[in-house]
């Protein structure tokens, strides 16, 4: 066992009187443990109000990002042991969205961003009796950008995104990526205008932040960097 | 709020200065010469940037023209061909070859 100080951000934008700060909390934990146990621990057996999001804590949910140590990962799959020094952990909120309470953030204009790229299969040719038929291969091609579980670990930490928040960041570029690329879809027609703005795919300036963030070891530049290639070679 | 800075991040960072760098240099550099219209204001402000101080600066200036473009290079292969699969590789190939233009530069100016 080892004994684990937990640096937290603290917010209550409720209770103005108090400014955001952060609390120390000292745990007792097996290096094996996750910074979600961590959590659990503090509140569970030391501070009732701490607020944050988590759900299966299997890494599957995508409900409890947040940056740890200075990075965006997924608190239940943060383990101890992969921290150069585990026993002193800094637990703050996805960085740039509004601050719901303490670790849990806003993530309603991450989500409107998804609605702008039209997520859902756009095709006009009415259905055949059973399902649409997509070979094996045009599968694969669309395969990576299917693991997404939209934690939004990418989208805050992209320094593009930082500083203007209208662009619509790597997690609906990728989401983007994977209804343009699908062989049975008809609509990037209707998709592909809000890609070529200021604030579509050539905010992205391949910084590579969103892929050293993503859980799910999605290469989402790689994904953008096709849309980008769509865009410039349209014919008209 | 810090964020960790990757080794990506780093090669972005630097694409970034060297452009601002290359930004502020052509306009110093447009500013100084438009005065000169004749043969003799030409080779007197040459005489001035014989200075060893100003040669080293020039040499310096080198080495961020090839990162810049080097790496504007590898920003093309990343967004044109596949090199977001590996561009921690591509950016390790940019700043190796940067530094050996820098010394082979070095060489010319120097020996
Ligand atoms: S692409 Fe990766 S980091 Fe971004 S939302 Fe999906 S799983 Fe999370
Ligand atoms: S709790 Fe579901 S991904 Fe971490």
């Amino acid at each position: 066992m080892i004994q684990v100080k937990v640096k937290v951000y603290r917010f209550n934008p409720e209770n103005d009187q108090q400014k955001p700060r952060f609390e120390t909390y000292t745990v007792e934990a097996d290096p094996k443990d996750k910074v979600l146990d961590l959590l659990h621990r503090i509140k569970w057996e030391q501070d009732g109000t701490l607020a944050f999001r988590r759900s299966c804590a299997h890494g599957i949910c995508g409900s409890c990002a947040m940056k740890i140590n200075g990075a965006n990962m997924l608190a239940c799959e943060a383990n101890l042991k992969n921290f150069k020094d585990p026993t002193n952990i800094i637990v703050e909120p996805l960085q740039s969205l509004p601050i719901i309470k303490d670790l849990v953030v806003d993530l309603k204009d991450f989500f409107k961003k998804y609605e702008i790229v039209k997520p859902y299969l756009i095709n006009k040719t009415p259905p055949p009796t059973k399902e649409r038929f997509q070979s094996p291969e045009d599968r694969q091609l669309i395969d990576e950008a299917t693991w997404c579980i939209q934690c939004a670990s990418c989208s805050t930490s992209c320094p593009s995104n930082w500083k203007n928040p209208n662009f619509l960041g790597p997690a609906a570029l990728l989401k983007s990526y994977r209804y343009n690329f699908d062989s049975r879809d008809e609509g990037t027609a209707e998709r592909i205008h809000v890609l070529d703005t200021n604030d579509g795919v050539w905010r992205c300036h391949t910084i590579f932040n969103c892929v050293e963030a993503c859980p799910k070891d999605i290469n989402i530049t790689w994904h953008i960097s096709q849309l980008k290639k769509k865009l410039v070679s349209r014919e008209y | 709020m810090r964020y960790v800075k990757h080794y990506g991040t780093w090669g972005y960072i630097l694409h970034r200065l060297s452009g601002l760098a290359l930004t502020g240099y052509i306009l110093i550099h447009i500013y100084l010469v438009s005065g000169l219209h004749n043969r003799p204001a030409w080779q007197s402000e040459m005489e001035i940037f014989r200075h060893p101080l100003l040669v080293v600066l020039e040499w310096c200036l080198f080495s961020v023209v090839v990162y810049h473009a080097l790496n504007g290079l590898r920003i093309f292969i990343i967004d044109y061909f596949n090199g977001a699969r590996y561009q921690k590789q591509l950016l390790s190939a940019v700043l190796v070859l940067s530094v050996i233009l820098f010394a082979a530069m070095g060489a010319v100016m120097f020996i």
